[in-house]
């Protein structure tokens, strides 16, 4: 159901997703470039910067009105960190054509409004505009600082910091407040350059048909931009474990605690390596039929949350929990008894089929959005063979009991994170 | 039982039907879907704390309703999320003002999950043993709300908007307040509030509508309907306090600013389109204001608006971050005004109009979204594609109508300013 697109261009693809049950059809541009302390800040304002003003549109309000008119088309820009890569996404989304009130051709509009934004923006002397440069680094400023009003993201994105100290995963991805106050309209023009100079990029349209003569106007595009020292989007380090494990304490206003435990893991790489710990990560601290769901907080009530996730690309698994001060050595000693739980085998093979079935059906339901759906194949990248959620599920159903054993044993302790009330004990 | 089916043209239709228990259910077919969601609600949220049923009135202690859904997942035969566990459905519960909804989506046995819903909503078990151990969940649940800059902003509002009524109480209430739960108070609460003349089962995605209707038919239990009186104090026009502050661990002020809305009459459905359209004119990203506060530094992509009403209280609440609340309410006020003398630019409202239809119909991508929408319809007795309906007819006066009901006397501003040292 997914088709590559040859483009001319050399690290250029396209790919139609086909899906006739959405309203709206979605175009994106995904573009990936290595993470590096020295470049972060000026690439993740691209995005942002991209979509607010264009030559044709050089106030947002003046854009804004035209996304309006385009029947509320949606314009989104996102910067997010992807293995070692920094991934830059501008998306656009519109109701199909048949539902516009004078049968505009809605689609072919945005997607070339996009194009627009992506390839002529508002730039003089090869730099941005002072006024624009300045909104944006104002915003992405915010936004850093914004980070601690919300605890249990804060003290994830500490925990990674911690972990990952001295390479490129530890990089925040937006980079720090002193990064973006460094930005310049020529530094990001030349950013702007580079990303589409250097970039891998990925242009999805997932909806009931393509845009035409969508390709061979990026195709066009492209093909006057020299395309060299491409991306390689496969470049990723894994988690490496460590002999003592690094506890890290930070003080704050706040009334709850937070904890966040971050573990390598011997298992990782892409779908044909590491579904396994997937399926482990899940008994472990997945839904509420998980072992740190069902004994952390519902046996023990320790926490009003307890749960895990991992980067599979990374071999990073994380636990996270809100904990009162005094609960939080117990609650590391139960989630590493957990553990050791998975490590033995100790779990039913009831719980083992929950799991499975959790997957599955959830893997299932990204048919149904279309924003999933084209996030689903941005985020498959550096992956050898280019897997559907269908092709995933065969695969998970056939992750053994075996397979989730021997991924628990591979998990080790790396780093704890604790955030704690200001007053009161110390813990 | 008593079946409708309701058509569009945007090529959508459902079937609303009401089971002799006076339950309503509302499914929307999308074959061609792989997942379906299913609500399964009772009108019953955080502000029905003083009832009366056949003469006889009831005080209960805050946060009750909010209790009462998470202690409904414990059956006697074991707790809900281990039968979903089973099918490997999503599911969740969550209560609000007004209403208290169980949920789940999935994309396989959607029947046998259906099965659970029902059975589970029906069959309350609640001892002293399990209420005292829920006791210390929720108290870590309120906590975490304690350290919600955003989730405090917003209630510091309410308390000084609402003199009496029960909307300016948080909604898990206090560990104060929730000490105070029983068994006994939970079962009142539920054999009131669970009545299916009082609940709603709202459905949309790959199912079939007359397997669930028999479902429904042979599945919910038989009870009298009930005249539920909800008693709400005398609330005055006027806000009690018009500026709030508190400082808490954020790194820029956060802000809410509400205009208190008389609210003796309910909103219609033409009335949230007007609303709707009127708050994008007044602050939508298309408009002077949102243009002038940007340009000054005075907001970020946070910023919004939303137009918040239900039983005995309106409201309009404009949020977000800035390093000059008070100026930004000021120029809110300003631009306000200035609308309330100018009138409405009609090619910002034929953009705005366009925008918002072209999002209501986008929202039907969605089967969650569409069961949400569902709830709405059955909290007000309206039909889903109303809002389409009303937004090709809306006109600028009708626009222009709501804009007297803003008055700016009655506004409170509400800050969360960081603390002092983390200023720096």
């Amino acid at each position: 159901m997914s088709k590559k697109i040859m483009l001319s261009s050399e690290g250029v693809e396209g790919l139609f997703i086909a899906n006739h049950r959405f309203n709206t059809t979605s175009v994106s541009f995904n573009f990936y470039l290595p993470l590096k302390a020295e470049t972060v800040a000026n690439n993740a304002l691209l995005p942002f910067i991209l979509t607010s003003c264009s030559k044709d549109y050089p106030d947002f309000s003046l854009l804004n009105l035209k996304l309006n008119k385009l029947y509320g088309a949606r314009l989104d820009a996102s910067c997010e960190k992807y293995g070692d890569c920094q991934l830059l996404r501008m998306t656009v989304s519109v109701i199909n054509d048949n539902f516009s009130f004078d049968s505009d051709s809605l689609v072919k509009q945005a997607s070339e409004l996009l194009l627009k934004l992506i390839f002529s923006p508002n730039v003089e002397e090869e730099a941005f505009l002072q006024k624009d440069v300045d909104r944006e680094k104002r915003k992405a400023i915010e936004h850093i600082k914004g980070e601690i009003a919300e605890k249990r993201i804060y003290a994830k994105t500490r925990l990674i910091s911690e972990m990952f100290k001295g390479t490129a995963y530890g990089i925040p991805k937006c980079g720090t407040v002193e990064d973006v106050n460094a930005v310049t309209p020529q530094s990001l023009y030349k950013a702007w350059q580079n990303m589409l100079r250097t970039a891998f990029v990925r242009i999805h349209v997932v909806g009931a048909a393509v845009p035409s003569k969508l390709f061979e106007e990026i195709d066009e595009k492209f093909a006057v931009i020299d395309r060299h020292n491409i991306t390689d989007c496969k470049i990723c380090k894994p988690a490496l474990a460590t002999d003592k494990v690094n506890t890290v304490f930070e003080k704050m206003d706040v009334k709850q605690g937070k904890l966040v435990m971050g573990f390598t893991s011997d298992v990782y790489g892409d779908d044909d390596l590491s579904l396994p710990l997937m399926v482990m990560c899940d008994i472990f601290g997945g839904g509420p039929y998980s072992r740190l769901f069902t004994n952390v907080r519902e046996k023990m009530s320790l926490c009003y949350y307890c749960s895990a996730s991992s980067v599979r690309y990374k071999g990073l698994l994380t636990v996270d929990s809100g904990v009162e001060c005094e609960n939080a050595d117990k609650a590391i000693d139960e989630i590493m008894n957990q553990l050791k739980i998975m490590q033995n085998g100790e779990f039913s093979d009831s719980e083992f089929q929950s799991s499975i079935k959790s997957i599955c059906d959830s893997l299932k339901t990204y048919y149904d959005s279309q924003n999933s759906l084209d996030l689903w194949y941005a985020l498959k990248i550096n992956n050898q063979n280019l897997y559907s959620p269908e092709d995933i599920i065969e695969k998970i159903k056939a992750v053994t009991k075996e397979d989730v054993i021997y991924a628990a044993k591979g998990v080790k302790l790396h780093t704890v994170y604790k955030l704690l009330p200001k007053e009161g004990v110390i813990c | 039982m008593l079946k409708e089916t309701i058509t569009s043209d945007i090529g959508e239709s459902y079937v609303k039907a009401v089971h002799s228990s006076g339950l309503k259910v509302y499914i929307l077919e999308k074959p061609q879907y792989n997942s379906c969601y299913a609500i399964f609600g009772t009108k019953y949220g955080s502000i029905d704390t003083c009832f009366s049923v056949d003469g006889e009135t009831t005080q209960v202690p805050e946060g009750i309703a909010h209790f009462l859904e998470h202690k409904l997942f414990e059956s006697e035969d074991g707790d809900a999320f281990s039968k979903y566990a089973k099918t490997g459905a999503y599911a969740n519960a969550f209560t609000s003002f007004d209403k208290t909804c169980y949920l789940f989506s999935c994309s396989n046995l959607f029947y046998e999950n259906l099965e659970i819903l029902l059975n589970f909503v029906q069959s309350p078990y609640f001892t002293e043993a399990t209420v005292q151990k829920e006791q210390g969940i929720i108290g870590q649940e309120i906590r975490m709300y304690d350290d919600s800059p955003a989730w405090r902003v917003m209630f510091n509002m309410l308390l000084c908007m609402y003199k009496n009524h029960p909307v300016r109480i948080d909604i898990a209430g206090t560990t104060d307040s929730i000490a105070k739960i029983n068994a006994d108070l939970l079962y009142r609460c539920y054999n009131t509030f669970y009545n299916p003349s009082n609940m709603f089962l709202c459905i949309a995605g790959n199912v079939e509508t007359d397997k669930i209707l028999k479902m429904v038919e042979s599945g919910i239990k038989q009870s009298n309907p009930l005249e539920i009186e909800r008693i709400k104090p005398e609330e005055p026009q006027e806000v009690i306090k018009p500026l709030v502050e508190q400082s808490l661990a954020v790194a820029q002020p956060m802000f809410c600013f509400g205009y208190k809305h008389n609210a003796d009459k309910a909103p219609t459905v033409k009335d949230k389109v007007c609303m709707d359209i009127l708050l994008e004119i007044i602050a939508g990203d298309c408009s002077p204001l949102y243009k002038k506060l940007m340009d000054d530094g005075l907001i970020n992509d946070d910023f919004s608006s939303e137009y918040f009403c239900g039983d005995g209280y309106s409201a309009v609440i404009f949020e977000g971050e800035s390093e000059n609340p008070k100026k930004v309410a000021d120029e809110i006020k300003a631009e306000i005004t200035r609308l309330q003398q100018d009138g409405i630019n009609k090619k910002l409202f034929a953009a705005v109009r366009s925008g918002l239809y072209g999002n209501a119909v986008r929202s039907f991508n969605s089967v969650e979204s569409i069961a949400m929408q569902f709830v709405d319809c059955a909290m007000n007795d309206t039909n889903i594609f109303d809002e389409i309906k009303y937004l090709k007819s809306v006109t600028t006066d009708d626009v222009f109508k709501r804009l007297q009901l803003f008055c700016n006397e009655k506004t409170v501003l509400s800050v969360i300013n960081p603390l002092k040292e983390d200023k720096k």
